[in-house]
């Protein structure tokens, strides 16, 4: 037979029970709005019951555990795409800086050549005018600048990528410290059987800044985490994290190196993935099209200026009129070779009658003028003309951004469905949480009511013996 | 099935979102551009590089028209004035031939035909904006001097060069024709028939005379048929300034079709955004405001 005694800690284990659910629920509404917390719920089970042959009776309620409500294939599908999403944000912000450079505008590139090419057939029409020579030297020195702003914006946009380089390695590192320290007090907690809810949220937040960052593997092992990067790099194993390093190479770019080894190429995710990707492919692709634009004109114009006489009737190539060997008279200074070409393209001379546009060694011919003026159509770029071949260049840059700007719509779309899932399953509903509430509430106090209850019967048994007594 | 119990962040994106499409819908609605970036259509923006480009170039050839019809302008009225002085030398060569007229009055006629003469050199010598018109290339050479001691009395110093100017992406001019083709050369030498004709004159032989306006008469009708050459430009040039701004008219429209804005299509996505927008907005201002907290207060 069941005695009162036992009714009484039956009920008392009702009352804790539901205080511990209680305390759950008021941990769930404070964090309601902390980010990454997982919402939290008390598993309740039934005691084990007694046997009192021939009847069982139930022994109450035992708060079991307190588990985070998570989905761990969620959360890596968030990272994932957490890692694209960086990726993505970093190149489209970087390809948007360059893109500015290629706006139509008074001092773009496109222009200039477009200018240099209509004072020359201004020229053409009186090849012996000094104000129609200096026009041209004008042109030609606006062109050089053009290509030299252009070059140096690049040339600063990629300095300062490397400086978000240097500044991702840190995070990266501050991140995997952070996470080496969580693995070891959830394993701790966990190893002492009890829950880690919090951490492994916090843990799961930093990873999800990591993914941000840079790509990111993770790996479960016993009650903690291996991270590495996506060539098996890695950061963090167990409670150690493993720091990334900088180094700056010969061009002045830093290199990221992991213990040594220079992992540079193969880091294609996270905001260090586009930033990289930016530095050293997009953007030296661009400033190599520049330099192929910028050597392949001054080369051509230089070709043609050097066939030609002067106002003075004097040969601009390398033979004097009278047949001894000369220094040609160039109009821009001759590119030392394609890389870096558009950065110091510059205009070789400041005397307006030495350009040559005469054929024959009048001043009034203007037979080299043309030739030069021709130029603007002929495919002396990689096969195509100056305008075209620059016209690709604004394609390319244009696309480029373009389509990473699709894929970062896209991406966001996907990391908001993702997060809004994950929210679903582990965010904290008030009122959910109030519906809870009221439900521990009211059952702390039938379980009140019980011992109440339980009181008054044991009054009762203990007046009839003083009565009987 | 439980929901996201927070939508703050969707509406947060989604209010981010059409505040960059009223942000883009603004930029085109003030610039009148449909590319303001070349990101916002890479291929227009690449057809709108070279429509500059040529836009800009049919402008320039409108300018290099102006300039080289001065030019030639001046070349053809100059050879018309060189036509009439050829018309009065044959009368006066006419009147010469006649047996009638006395050594007075030869000689009369003579002072006139040199008159001529030096006319036809300062015309010969035309300059434009600094440069002599009939030197050929050697613009900065006088084309003729006298020279007693040659036959024709002049020495032309020009030479046979001529200038061609692109006016056009397929288009081409001869701007100038040089004295040694338009006056001194063969099948007709101006000078050398006018100084025949003074010879004759001065000698009084009526056969040589009557050669002579033979001669001066065909000098007039070859430079009369070269003023076709300045004819022909000048009208080349009016058809190529036509031909030129209906194609800077074609490329406005072909600018305007790449990389115009539809304005009227912006400005209905932009009042349809703004409604989003403030949808979205009061929906953040409703969401949140009921919970079942708010009921359990009371």
């Amino acid at each position: 037979m069941s005695s009162l005694n036992a009714s009484l800690a039956t009920a008392l284990s009702g009352l804790i029970s539901e205080q511990g659910a209680l305390a759950t629920t008021t941990n769930n509404v404070a964090n309601a709005n902390t980010p990454g917390y997982s919402r939290q719920v008390p598993v309740l089970v039934s005691s084990d019951p007694t046997v009192v042959d021939p009847l069982t009776f139930g022994s109450g309620v035992t708060l079991q555990s307190i588990e985070s409500i998570r989905d761990p294939i969620l959360e890596s599908q968030i990272q994932q795409e957490t890692q694209t999403n960086g990726q993505l944000n970093s190149l489209v912000s970087a390809l948007q800086q360059t893109q500015v450079n290629f706006n139509s505008s008074t001092g773009d590139i496109g222009t200039a050549i477009t200018n240099f090419f209509d004072s020359v057939n201004q020229l053409s029409t009186n090849p012996s005018d000094l104000s129609l020579r200096q026009g041209v030297l004008t042109a030609a020195g606006n062109l050089a600048t053009a290509f030299n702003t252009t070059s140096n914006n690049l040339t600063a946009q990629n300095a300062n990528l490397d400086q978000n380089v240097v500044q991702s390695v840190g995070q990266i590192n501050t991140l995997t410290r952070q996470i080496a320290q969580l693995n070891g007090q959830v394993s701790a907690l966990q190893n002492a059987g009890e829950s880690a809810g919090s951490f492994i949220d916090q843990r799961t937040q930093a990873i999800d800044q990591l993914s941000n960052l840079v790509d990111v593997s993770v790996i479960p092992s016993d009650n903690t985490l291996t991270l590495t990067t996506g060539n098996g790099t890695p950061l963090v194993i167990g409670q150690t994290a493993f720091q990334l390093q900088t180094q700056p190479t010969l061009s002045g770019l830093h290199d990221v190196y992991s213990q040594g080894t220079d992992i540079t190429s193969s880091i294609v995710s996270g905001e260090l993935g586009g930033q990289l990707q930016a530095r050293d492919r997009q953007i030296p692709a661009i400033q190599n099209q520049l330099d192929t634009l910028a050597a392949g004109l001054a080369n051509a114009v230089n070709t043609v200026q050097t066939g030609g006489f002067d106002l003075n009737g004097n040969p601009t190539g390398s033979l004097s009129l009278s047949g001894n060997p000369q220094a040609p008279v160039n109009l821009f200074t001759p590119p030392a070779g394609v890389t870096g070409a558009a950065a110091s393209l510059s205009v070789a001379i400041t005397n307006p009658a030495l350009i040559a546009a005469s054929s024959d060694g009048t001043a009034g011919s203007n037979g080299n003028a043309e030739a030069l003026y021709a130029l603007n159509g002929q495919n002396v770029i990689s096969g195509e003309s100056p305008t075209d071949y620059y016209s690709g260049i604004v394609f390319d840059v244009g696309n480029a951004t373009s389509n990473a700007t699709a894929e970062q719509t896209a991406s966001n779309l996907v990391l908001a469905q993702l997060n809004d899932q994950n929210s679903a399953i582990s965010g904290v509903s008030l009122d959910e949480e109030a519906a809870n509430l009221v439900q521990y509430q009211q059952a702390y106090s039938a379980s009140a009511q019980v011992i109440t209850a339980i009181n008054d019967m044991m009054y009762a048994v203990v007046n009839m013996a003083t009565l009987t007594g | 099935m439980r929901i996201n119990p927070d939508p703050y962040p969707d509406i947060l994106s989604s209010v981010e979102r059409t505040q960059q499409q009223i942000f883009t819908d603004e930029q085109q609605i003030a610039s009148g551009q449909s590319v303001n970036v070349p990101s916002d259509n890479p291929a227009a923006a690449a057809v709108l590089v070279q429509n500059a480009d040529q836009t800009s170039q049919a402008d320039q050839f409108q300018r290099s028209i102006g300039s080289v019809q001065g030019e030639i302008q001046s070349a053809d009225s100059t050879l018309n004035s060189v036509v009439e002085s050829l018309q009065q030398a044959i009368s006066l060569g006419v009147e010469g031939a006649n047996g009638t007229v006395n050594a007075e009055d030869r000689q009369a006629i003579i002072t006139q035909l040199q008159g001529i003469q030096s006319q036809l050199l300062n015309l010969a010598n035309l300059t434009y904006q600094g440069n002599y018109v009939f030197a050929g290339t050697a613009t900065q050479t006088t084309p003729y001097t006298l020279n007693p001691s040659s036959s024709s009395g002049v020495t032309y110093q020009g030479n046979s060069g001529t200038n061609s100017v692109t006016l056009g992406n397929h288009f081409s001019l001869q701007t100038n024709l040089p004295g040694s083709q338009l006056f001194t050369g063969s099948p007709s030498n101006m000078f050398q028939s006018i100084q025949d004709l003074i010879n004759g004159l001065e000698s009084n032989n009526t056969t040589t005379i009557g050669s002579a306006v033979t001669e001066v008469s065909n000098a007039l009708n070859y430079v009369d048929g070269q003023r076709v050459f300045y004819g022909n430009a000048l009208s080349q040039l009016t058809a190529q300034q036509t031909y030129l701004s209906s194609e800077s008219t074609e490329l406005a429209q072909q600018a305007n079709t790449a990389g115009g804005a539809d304005l009227t299509a912006v400005i209905t996505n932009l009042t349809a955004s703004q409604t989003s927008l403030q949808a979205a907005l009061e929906a953040v201002g409703q969401t949140g405001q009921i919970d079942l907290f708010s009921y359990l207060r009371e």
